[in-house]
């Protein structure tokens, strides 16, 4: 009897954590987890957009076809030396992660993530089409090229000036509390207000840049159509914009650092660059393991930027991955195939999800 | 006392609220905020049709008009979204070339038997707007206007150059003849000849297709792309030759362009029929270096003249018509008020779709209208195709590449003939 009260009144561990679990794991199935799936059924159809919400029976089963359409093509070989920059870089990288595990300066996980890259590396850029042949959809791959080239730019860019910023303004004078919220700020404009102000940057009539080329005795670069400096501006204002994060992870890091360190350094005549090298990046590696792959996940998703400051353009030089799974999907219809490239995208930052868990977990160890 | 105010207060509030009928509209043309009701004052596109919108929204009794943002870069995007997602607005602008795309999946309602019922007379538009909104002998829309290109011309730096007739300016009938009028405006004047956006929206795109057009040649055929022909190579070297001799600037977009022609920096602009009362009043005004203005028809540079043109036109989504009679209704009215205000549309230099209208001393009395009245006989386009968005996408961005990033005019047709043919075989 008294064990039939005490199930009635309290709950198991377990329950309760069911019934304290259960709205958030209804929101997430709701609105991630069933989309999700619904996106990958999608690109297994010849689906058009508008046609499907009329006629539900719109849509045909393809399979693997739309895969095919955008990733494949017509005659594909493989050559060891068909793009000899990435793959002797790739190469290399698989015998430096071999060479740094046999000698005991990287850990098992970490040989083994940066193996597997050097053989992506290797591997992917040596498929190409015969002569004859052709690629089914010859913009995917230099899009997802640009994507790369863009979060290969912009992540060491954030990082570095955040790094470098974070560093300066750890403090407790009124000076740097404000230089803080300053730099923090651009972080929290949306990207139509950031596009906006470095278009007006930009520009080479009224921008501020042309002015200051022409106070020098240049002449003004047209930064968004020219082909070798449009990436580079919106490279420029995604730095701008996306430093406020970075910057606090960095200075919590810093604010993690015992003070002791630093007075120990400093009987050894370490101080200022020297302490920085010695004591504070060696101590910041989590932080900045941390910062690196947010922003990889967090930057392979560039749309607005590409879409609202170049068009993607000049000749498709800023044209990225998810600008192009929108005009696929949007301005032809095509969801289908744009699910297909979407899918695409989910497993490369993925990829970088499961390196950062794997990362986290090794310096634990 | 106070009880009773509150409660006739609620009473009205609650009484409009029954008898007024929302209709949300869709357009493009961008915002303008202070458009008043005033459709005989307002001043460029965006005011113009959005001081008929409110005139519709005040004048029509038991209708109010909601208008939804007006931003143009996205706006077919929105509207595919809004309908895949079961909610177009009430009624939208589109323009003709988009008929096929939305009428073939049954997305337009069928107007047909109801507008005369509304009190719009299908038998007032001209042949060309009727075949505009008609889809397999449907009437799927309410024209509004044609539109099409022009060269916008400042007559002084003509002047100047000597290139001016009659009070007309001189307007070159070859490509070699375009860049002898460049040369002696370079000479004259130290500004350049011609200005357009050639590095933003497809305008560019538009004056190659005019030039391949006029000689009789076309970019695709039915399912066949036919880019990469010698019609293409002439006409675009007849305007990559003036980026080459520096008479020209490839690298403005939109904005940029207008203002070098507004501060007298280009002596031609080209560019739509949409802008011809905004230039002249910005030539009427005496900041704008720009003073004195000619909207002139697109120049024959080949055999046969042509200009790229269009329509705007107002639909209504199919389901509203088979769901909700009564918001139909009110929307028919709306599009009935903006039928009747043809003439007021126009004053933004668009060409008139009622008969009635084109016929009368107000429209002829329009800024500008009798120095472009050939426009309307050479106006072209390509041909109907549900793929005319994303074809408009890869000619720009391979024109654009030859004249913002130097690629070989051989390789751009190549890879525009490819793109152009995948789309055409999806």
């Amino acid at each position: 009897m008294p064990e039939h009260q005490g199930s009635r009144r309290a709950l198991s561990q377990r329950q309760a954590a069911l019934i304290l679990l259960l709205p958030f794991m209804a929101v997430y199935g709701l609105f991630l987890v069933y989309p999700f799936f619904k996106g990958v059924w999608i690109s297994l159809h010849d689906w058009n957009l508008m046609a499907v919400a009329f006629n539900p029976d719109a849509k045909t089963y393809v399979g693997l076809r739309n895969y095919e359409r955008v990733m494949w093509g017509r005659d594909i070989t493989w050559g060891a030396l068909a793009n000899p920059g990435f793959q002797i870089v790739g190469f290399l990288g698989m015998v430096a992660s071999y060479l740094l595990y046999r000698s005991g300066r990287a850990g098992r996980v970490t040989a083994l993530a940066m193996g597997i890259a050097a053989l992506l590396l290797f591997v992917l850029p040596g498929f190409h089409p015969d002569a004859g042949g052709r690629w089914f959809d010859r913009r995917f791959w230099p899009t997802v090229g640009n994507t790369i080239l863009f979060v290969g730019l912009a992540v060491p860019g954030v990082t570095v000036t955040a790094m470098l910023l974070a560093a300066a303004l750890d403090g407790e004078t009124r000076a740097k509390a404000v230089l803080r919220t300053l730099f923090f700020l651009s972080q929290v404009l949306s990207v139509t207000v950031v596009t906006l102000i470095w278009q007006i940057m930009f520009s080479p009539r009224q921008g501020l840049i042309a002015n200051l080329t022409e106070l020098f005795g240049g002449s003004p670069v047209v930064w968004l159509t020219a082909e070798g400096f449009a990436m580079a501006a919106i490279v420029i204002a995604t730095i701008w914009w996306s430093l406020g994060i970075a910057m606090i992870l960095f200075l919590a890091g810093l604010q993690d650092i015992s003070k002791d360190l630093y007075e120990a350094g400093a009987l050894d005549n370490a101080t200022g660059a020297k302490a920085f090298w010695h004591i504070t990046l060696p101590n910041l590696k989590r932080t900045i393991t941390v910062v690196v792959v947010l922003q990889i996940i967090l930057h392979f998703q560039v749309f607005g930027q590409s879409h609202l400051m170049t068009n993607g353009g000049p000749n498709d030089t800023t044209q990225v991955l998810v600008r192009y799974i929108y005009q696929t999907a949007f301005r032809d219809s095509e969801l289908g195939r744009a699910s297909a490239m979407a899918v695409f995208l989910f497993v490369i930052m993925g990829a970088f999800s499961i390196l950062q868990f794997v990362l986290g977990r090794e310096t634990e160890e | 006392m106070k009880h009773a105010i509150l409660g006739a207060t609620a009473l009205t509030l609650l009484a409009t609220g029954a008898i007024a009928q929302e209709v949300t509209l869709g357009r493009f043309f961008g915002d303008c905020e202070n458009a008043g009701t005033d459709t005989k004052a307002s001043v460029g596109e965006a005011c113009i049709i959005q001081s008929i919108i409110n005139a519709a929204d005040a004048t029509l009794d038991g209708v109010s008009v909601n208008t939804l943002p007006t931003d143009w870069g996205n706006y077919y995007d929105q509207i595919k979204a809004a309908y895949a997602g079961g909610t177009p607005p009430d009624v939208h602008v589109m323009h003709r070339h988009r008929v096929p795309e939305f009428a073939s999946l049954g997305a337009l309602a069928d107007l047909t038997d109801d507008l005369d019922a509304a009190g719009i007379d299908p038998s007032d538009w001209e042949p060309a707007a009727l075949e505009a909104v008609t889809y397999n002998d449907r009437i799927v829309g309410v024209p509004m206007d044609f539109h099409a290109n022009l060269w916008h011309v400042n007559m002084d730096l003509m002047e100047a150059a000597g290139l001016v007739a009659d009070g007309a300016p001189v307007l070159p009938s070859s490509p070699e003849e375009l860049l002898e009028h460049a040369r002696a405006v370079k000479e004259a004047t130290g500004q350049d000849y011609l200005a357009a956006d050639f590095a933003q929206f497809p305008l560019g795109v538009r004056l190659v297709l005019a030039l391949v057009w006029q000689q009789g040649a076309n970019v695709f055929d039915g399912d066949t792309a036919t880019l990469d022909t010698a019609e293409a190579r002439n006409a675009i070297s007849a305007v990559t030759q003036l980026f080459e001799a520096e008479l020209a600037n490839p690298q403005l977009n939109y904005a940029d362009s207008q203002q070098a022609f507004l501060n007298g920096e280009a002596a031609i602009l080209v560019n739509g029929t949409w802008v011809v009362d905004l230039y002249a009043s910005e030539a009427a005004n005496a900041e704008t270096a720009l003073s004195t203005y000619y909207a002139a028809d697109f120049p024959t540079l080949f055999n046969e003249g042509a200009t790229w043109a269009d329509s705007h036109m107002w639909a209504i989504p199919a389901p509203l018509k088979a769901n909700d009679p009564e918001t139909y209704d009110a929307a028919l009215r709306v599009l009935a008020f903006i039928n009747d205000h043809n003439v007021d549309w126009a004053r933004t230099g668009h060409m008139a779709v009622r008969s009635s209208v084109l016929e009368s001393d107000e429209y002829a009395g329009l800024p500008h209208r009798d120095e472009y009245t050939g426009t309307a006989d050479i106006a072209r386009d390509t041909p109907p195709s549900a793929r005319y968005g994303a074809i408009q996408d890869v000619l720009n961005r391979e024109f654009q590449a030859i004249w913002l990033t130097g690629k070989p005019v051989d390789t751009a047709l190549l890879d525009a003939q490819v793109d152009v043919q995948d789309l055409l075989d999806r």
